[in-house]
């Protein structure tokens, strides 16, 4: 039951080759449709968590609370569908929580950069060196937008097991190479894999309900126990601690509940232990 | 068939990649053939030719252009080298030297800091500090040196067409993936992608032969057609137009080459 993520500089290019990896291989592909059932069970507007999907950070950072706000919904509803396995996942920001699990194959497409560029240059009429700069631009506001939301770079290679270009390569020879992929016995799930998982399904199942009452925390699960991370001033301390403790404790599949509060008023509360 | 060329970090088992490849596909493989080749061809001592290529330029080098020409001599070397065919390169910025080259296929190989500081340590016998040290610093090196030489960043995948983290993969499974990507149609030598190769390696050959007259001269080639360009006009001197001139009979394959001074340059410059 491997899980493959596809992640892309252009989300289309990305779509069209886990649509095709997906009915390859059989798998269910998990993509951006799952957004209106997780709107439903927090009571949003689809169109927030496309938005804190696709925006980089404002000038200010105003809107950043609620975007890790929204983003921890998408993560739960996200690992809720993995978990599954035989899935192929785009267009999620997956590849920047699903980590340290072994039977989970992450691979970058890169469009072609040239033709995009010509593209755009014929659909806006401008020269192909502007829309060069703006697609330079488009990738360097994604970066950030990833930096902020997981501090993680997603151009960084390191964060995919492999990276496929399409200037040469074309995406039926990488749906190819995916599908070869994914038969490895290395991306097999065994035991230990699948309780990564499941330990990554619960913290991100905690961090969800917990976060519009207590932002900022940071979740760890292993095997049914909880390490939850906070920031608070020293007088609520106890308080917040036995809050948490109270509320994480009715989570379905915590046994035990360990609270850690980071006494420090200026240090911006930390997001996830991922 | 094709070209490939394989960048890596140091101890990123790039190099036993390659030389697997190479095994497999019944490839030569490159790598410090081509600093004797350019040493052998420009007659410049080795060490002074590795050290020129592997530390990033310093301010002075930037000013004086001394790098460029070694750059130069090495690009020269190594176009001569990949004509034949069916090689596979893994040294110093394969994929930036041979930029432009329809049938060459580029290939990068990371591995984790961890494991390359481990299989340093092994075979370098140094505490964990010292690998770490050794292994950062020689990534900033890179870093530094093909920024300033060719504006992009070695950790960009772009620049790639396949990037392989060889910490799920094993050495084997990388293998397998390149060779069957070197199997594709787009990465057969056509008779357009071996007349482009030529116009490489000529025109390398004459931006070897020119740049110790003007470090910024800049060299392009089509049909054995070559055009040397020259940002200033006050630098064309005598002396580099005469060695133009002798150049069309000295090297085979020129059919026609003219100087040009103070014009914008086409993309494909070298």
């Amino acid at each position: 039951m491997p899980v493959i993520i596809v992640s892309s500089d252009l989300y289309r290019t990305g779509r069209d080759i886990a649509e095709s990896a997906a009915g390859v291989l059989g798998y269910d592909l998990v993509g951006r449709e799952i957004l209106g059932k997780i709107a439903e069970k927090y009571g949003l507007p689809e169109a927030k968590l496309t938005q804190a999907l696709d925006e980089g950070p404002s000038f200010l950072r105003r809107s950043s609370k609620l975007r890790h706000r929204y983003l921890a919904y998408i993560q739960e509803g996200t690992l809720f569908e993995l978990r599954k396995g035989n899935v192929v996942c785009q267009g999620l920001a997956a590849h920047l929580y699903v980590l340290g699990v072994s039977h989970v194959l992450r691979v970058r497409i890169l469009s072609d950069t040239e033709k995009r560029a010509g593209d755009l240059a014929a659909e806006r009429n401008i020269s192909p060196n502007k829309a060069k700069r703006l697609l330079d631009r488009e990738k360097k506001s994604h970066q950030r937008w990833s930096m902020e939301a997981f501090q993680l770079d997603e151009t960084d290679p390191s964060h995919y097991d492999l990276v496929i270009s399409l200037s040469q390569i074309d995406s039926t020879e990488a749906v190819k190479i995916i599908r070869e992929t994914a038969s490895y016995p290395r991306f097999k799930p065994m035991t230990y894999s699948l309780h990564c998982m499941e330990d990554l399904v619960l913290s991100s199942r905690v961090k969800a309900l917990l976060w519009e009452r207590f932002p900022g925390i940071r979740v760890r699960a292993d095997r049914g126990t909880l390490v939850i991370e906070t920031a608070a001033l020293k007088r609520e301390k106890d308080k917040k601690a036995k809050a948490i403790k109270e509320l994480a404790g009715k989570i379905p599949g915590v046994e035990y509940v360990e609270v850690h509060v980071v006494n420090h008023i200026f240090r911006p509360g930390p997001r996830s232990f991922r | 068939m094709a070209i490939i060329t394989i960048s890596r970090g140091s101890y990123s088992k790039g190099k036993e990649v390659a030389e697997k490849v190479a095994d497999r596909l019944g490839y030569q493989c490159l790598s410090r053939d081509v600093i004797l080749e350019a040493s052998d061809l420009y007659h410049i001592p080795e060490i002074k030719l590795v050290k020129a290529i592997h530390d990033a330029p310093s301010v002075l080098d930037r000013l004086s252009g001394g790098k460029r020409a070694y750059i130069a001599y090495y690009k020269s070397a190594l176009t001569r080298l990949v004509r034949t065919d069916n090689i596979v390169y893994h040294g110093l910025a394969g994929h930036l030297l041979l930029k432009g080259v329809p049938h060459v296929l580029k290939v990068r190989i990371i591995a984790d800091l961890a494991d390359r500081v481990r299989n340093e340590m092994k075979q370098e016998n140094i505490s964990e500090q010292e690998a770490r040290s050794m292994i950062l610093k020689d990534d900033q090196e890179r870093r530094k040196w093909t920024l300033s030489l060719y504006g992009a960043d070695p950790w960009d995948s772009a620049l790639y067409d396949l990037v392989i983290h060889v910490q799920k993969f094993t050495i084997s499974n990388a293998v397998d993936f390149v060779c069957e990507a070197a199997g594709l149609e787009q990465f057969r030598t056509t008779g357009e992608a071996h007349r482009k190769m030529n116009d490489l390696a000529l025109a390398s050959r004459v931006k070897a032969a020119l740049v110790g007259f003007n470090p910024d001269v800049a060299v392009t080639c089509e049909y054995g057609n070559v055009l040397v360009f020259v940002a200033n006009p006050e630098r064309t001197t005598r002396k580099l137009r005469e060695k133009v001139k002798s150049l069309g009979d000295e090297i085979r394959g020129v059919n026609n080459i003219e100087v040009h001074s103070g014009t914008a340059l086409p993309p494909d410059v070298i």
